[in-house]
């Protein structure tokens, strides 16, 4: 079976910094790790690679220094990497970034499955994955806790909903995002180290991908980010005093008061 | 009474313990903010002779700062950085801290440099701008409770897993204020005061001299924090290392610390017996006298600490992101290696995997970390096992809450590596008790944690460990490489140092604490 799985190299931490002008995140320089969604999407693809064979590739989108976390997940035994990176591509939105892959998934040819982490700790979004099926022409089930079945042309798994979960068979090629907990990622081992020696990772650019940069990068972003924040949260307390039913009238007209409850 | 000593209180009830569990009584209690704080405790206490117990973060595991009535005096509000000292000629970077500083905040403050430098001196400041422009540096002792105090590792010598290659606190201790019962301070530097043979002088701060004599009993030849530091010519800084909380009170401390290494890598093995892992230890550790890099931590895990933690992660949800162990493997050994360059540090690796496939390993079973991430996997394995004992003993002691758990703390020398472990094996087998090992390995350092079903196995455990001790001690070992001997290990070193050991200790302790009253029950006791 071919897989490829997407992943993304995030800030280490939240203390990040923010282009005044683009509103988005500065990522050079900065301390970075592989999604952590995307390790548990890797581990996905490992399972299904150990059980019935074939090769995985790595895709990713990002500064050349996302090269690090490639080679990182060649460590764990994924076959190659590519690397999709033009300054073209920078400040890309979900669409955008979506588009990218979608381009470098071409290039790349023949597959079965693509697994993506649900979504990135940066953006939170959890957008690209059905984005990338969408533009790919494939479809594509999210949150995707369990792989019950692997089978030639398709795949049954269980997808988490709030109410519980829901059985899903779809079938080939198709994208699926996965969430934290569906495995325990394993940890490279000598033979994997050795062999990640000679896997091979390509760097795309916009001309190798065939891609139009009007809908790359910032300029192919048709949603921008006007501002980044920590949410202020006002703490305060207030003691309504009297019998039960004098301390629930002033509730109500304190809420009341806050339009935080609407009378009828 | 001086303002800062106050009753203990109730709600003050957890001062009256440490990790150990043991649990202690008590009078007053103060929390000195600075060093003439201290003093003015001290001073205020020689009238009514009061006990004096000191505290640091109560992480010990020895009942070292469970108070045996009396005062308590806690550190932990003594807990500013108080500067840095750059040593040009020496190229090595020095910093003055009070005790109550955490290990953790030592390990923060290195990682940011971002030091509070309110009341520091100019050079501390000068000193902090070379740092800033000088790389990572850190402080190489790492025990696992990172939440301890950095006076409360002085007072015992506190070691690590990388301790196999860094040593452990006391050789990166430079410098040290300790007030003394009477409320004289005494200042050592490292390579300042020194014995003469067995006998030494020392000066306090007005002027006051103290002529003293070093016990005449040989530290044995390993890893080892079990009594006063004794030598010829011994550096008498070193008396105060590891003393306990009984000669004195650390107010300060110089610590000197290393140049970060720029890449740490570590590898889990495993053997399908425990022989093969042995042999492992000795090839990665160069015993035949062969020329490799030492690795920075050797670490075992036995077969029961495997089937424990295997079982753990079956039942126990935080036990979850532990890899999957396979079932024809009997041993498992962890190294750590320390290196300047990517390809240095895994060639390291490599030459040690050659070893490892010497002995039957297998290099698609191994577990290997080059990053944060991964290396806090091993660490967690690591740790997973004490962790691990805890919860079966805090389970069984529902229905016997007098049991707790037996854990040792010897090491031998070298040459004792097999002897010892096979020693640990056939006793606990013979008593049918139920144990893990693992530990540092590459000081032949096993922990061996016994874990009783009941009373009646809780003491038998007991007097197995008491059996234990005397062995290791025949082979030339110590009864505790890195605990301390608090109150719970005085007879053990009895056994080790015999009466008249004691007796040269306690003629020691006289010198600096004339009453007796620091640290009641820690090391020895006496009436």
């Amino acid at each position: 079976m071919n897989i490829i799985v997407c992943v993304k190299q995030v800030p280490g931490s939240n203390d990040v910094k923010m282009d005044k002008v683009t509103n988005t995140i500065i990522r050079e320089g900065i301390e970075a790790i592989i999604n952590p969604f995307d390790v548990y999407a890797v581990e996905e693809a490992l399972k299904i690679k150990d059980n019935f064979g074939g090769k995985i590739t790595a895709i990713s989108m990002g500064i050349p220094k996302v090269v690090d976390t490639l080679k990182e997940v060649l460590d764990l035994g994924v076959n190659s990497g590519v690397l999709l990176s033009d300054r073209a591509f920078a400040g890309a939105d979900s669409l955008a970034t979506a588009y990218t892959l979608s381009k470098g998934i071409n290039k790349i040819g023949k597959y079965d499955l693509i697994i993506c982490g649900k979504q990135a700790t940066d953006g939170d979004t959890a957008q690209v994955g059905p984005s990338l099926a969408e533009k790919l022409g494939i479809p594509h089930t999210t949150n995707v806790s369990n792989i019950e079945e692997v089978g030639a042309d398709f795949i049954i798994c269980n997808r988490s909903t709030d109410e519980g979960y829901e059985v899903i068979k779809i079938f080939l090629p198709a994208v699926i995002t996965v969430v934290k907990d569906i495995n325990v990622p394993r940890l490279p081992s000598i033979r994997t180290l050795k062999s990640a020696k000679n896997a091979e990772i390509f760097i795309w650019n916009l001309r190798d991908i065939n891609a139009d940069k009007n809908y790359t990068g910032l300029k192919g972003s048709p949603t921008q980010v006007v501002k980044t924040f920590i949410p202020q949260y006002d703490t305060g307390t207030e003691i309504f005093e009297g019998t039960n039913e004098e301390k629930c009238n002033k509730l109500a007209l304190r809420l009341l008061d806050m339009k935080t409850l609407f009378s009828i | 009474m001086d303002n800062n000593i106050k009753i203990l209180e109730d709600y003050q009830i957890e001062y009256l313990r440490d990790e150990s569990r043991r649990v202690g009584s008590a009078n007053t209690i103060s929390f000195p903010k600075t060093q003439s704080e201290v003093v003015n405790i001290v001073l205020s206490l020689v009238e009514c002779q009061s006990l004096i117990t000191i505290q640091g973060a109560r992480t010990g595991i020895t009942a070292g700062a469970v108070p045996e009535g009396g005062h308590i005096m806690n550190l932990i509000k003594m807990n500013k950085i108080t500067g840095l000292r750059y040593d040009e000629v020496k190229n090595d970077f020095y910093m003055m801290l009070q005790p109550g500083v955490l290990l953790t905040d030592v390990k923060k403050i290195l990682e940011s440099k971002n030091f509070d430098t309110k009341n520091w001196s100019q050079s501390s400041i000068e000193a902090l701008e070379v740092l800033k422009n000088s790389g990572k540096y850190f402080f190489s002792p790492d025990p696992t409770e990172t939440t301890a105090s950095i006076g409360g590792m002085v007072a015992c010598n506190a070691s690590g897993a990388c301790s196999f290659k860094y040593g452990a606190t006391r050789k990166y201790i430079e410098a040290l204020k300790v007030v003394l019962v009477d409320g004289n301070i005494l200042e050592l530097k490292r390579g300042k005061t020194k014995a003469n043979g067995r006998n030494f002088s020392v000066k306090l701060n007005f002027g006051k001299i103290l002529n003293g004599n070093i016990p005449s009993y040989n530290m044995p030849n390993v890893k080892n924090a079990s009594g006063y530091y004794a030598k010829e010519d011994m550096e008498i800084i070193d008396l105060f290392i590891g003393s306990e909380g009984t000669l004195g009170i650390i107010t300060e401390i110089e610590i000197k610390l290393l140049s970060k290494p720029a890449f740490i890598y570590g590898m889990t093995s495993f053997f399908r017996s425990e022989e093969a892992a042995l042999n492992f230890v000795r090839a990665v550790r160069g015993d035949s006298g062969e020329e490799i890099t030492k690795p920075a931590a050797l670490e075992y895990f036995n077969h029961n600490a495997l089937k424990l933690l295997k079982s753990q992660k079956l039942t126990n949800p935080s036990f979850n992101k532990l890899p999957d162990i396979h079932s024809h493997y009997h041993t498992a050994i962890y190294t750590e290696y320390h290196g300047e360059s990517k390809d240095s540090t895994m060639q390291m690796l490599m030459d040690a995997t050659v070893f490892m496939t010497s002995f039957g390993g297998d290099e698609g079973d191994t577990w290997v970390a080059t990053n944060d991430r991964d290396m806090e996997r091993l660490h967690f394995f690591r740790h997973a096992t004490p962790e691990a004992v805890n919860l079966i003993i805090d389970g069984r002691r529902v229905a016997n809450p007098s049991i707790t758990k037996l854990g040792t703390d010897m090491a031998v020398p070298d040459e004792y590596l097999e002897n010892v472990i096979n020693l640990y094996n056939s006793s606990v087998s013979e008593e049918k008790l139920e144990s893990v090992m693992f530990g540092h390995i590459g000081n032949n350092h096993i922990h061996v944690n016994i874990i009783p079903k009941n009373i009646e196995e809780y003491h038998k455990g007991k007097e197995l460990y008491n059996s234990l001790a005397k062995e290791v001690i025949a082979m030339g070992g110590t009864v505790s490489a890195e605990h301390g001997i608090g109150k719970m290990k005085t007879v053990l070193l009895k056994e080790m140092f015999g009466d008249a050991g004691i007796m040269e200790m306690i003629g020691l302790k006289k010198l600096f604490d004339p009453e007796l009253r620091l640290g009641k029950g820690n090391i020895f006791n006496y009436s």
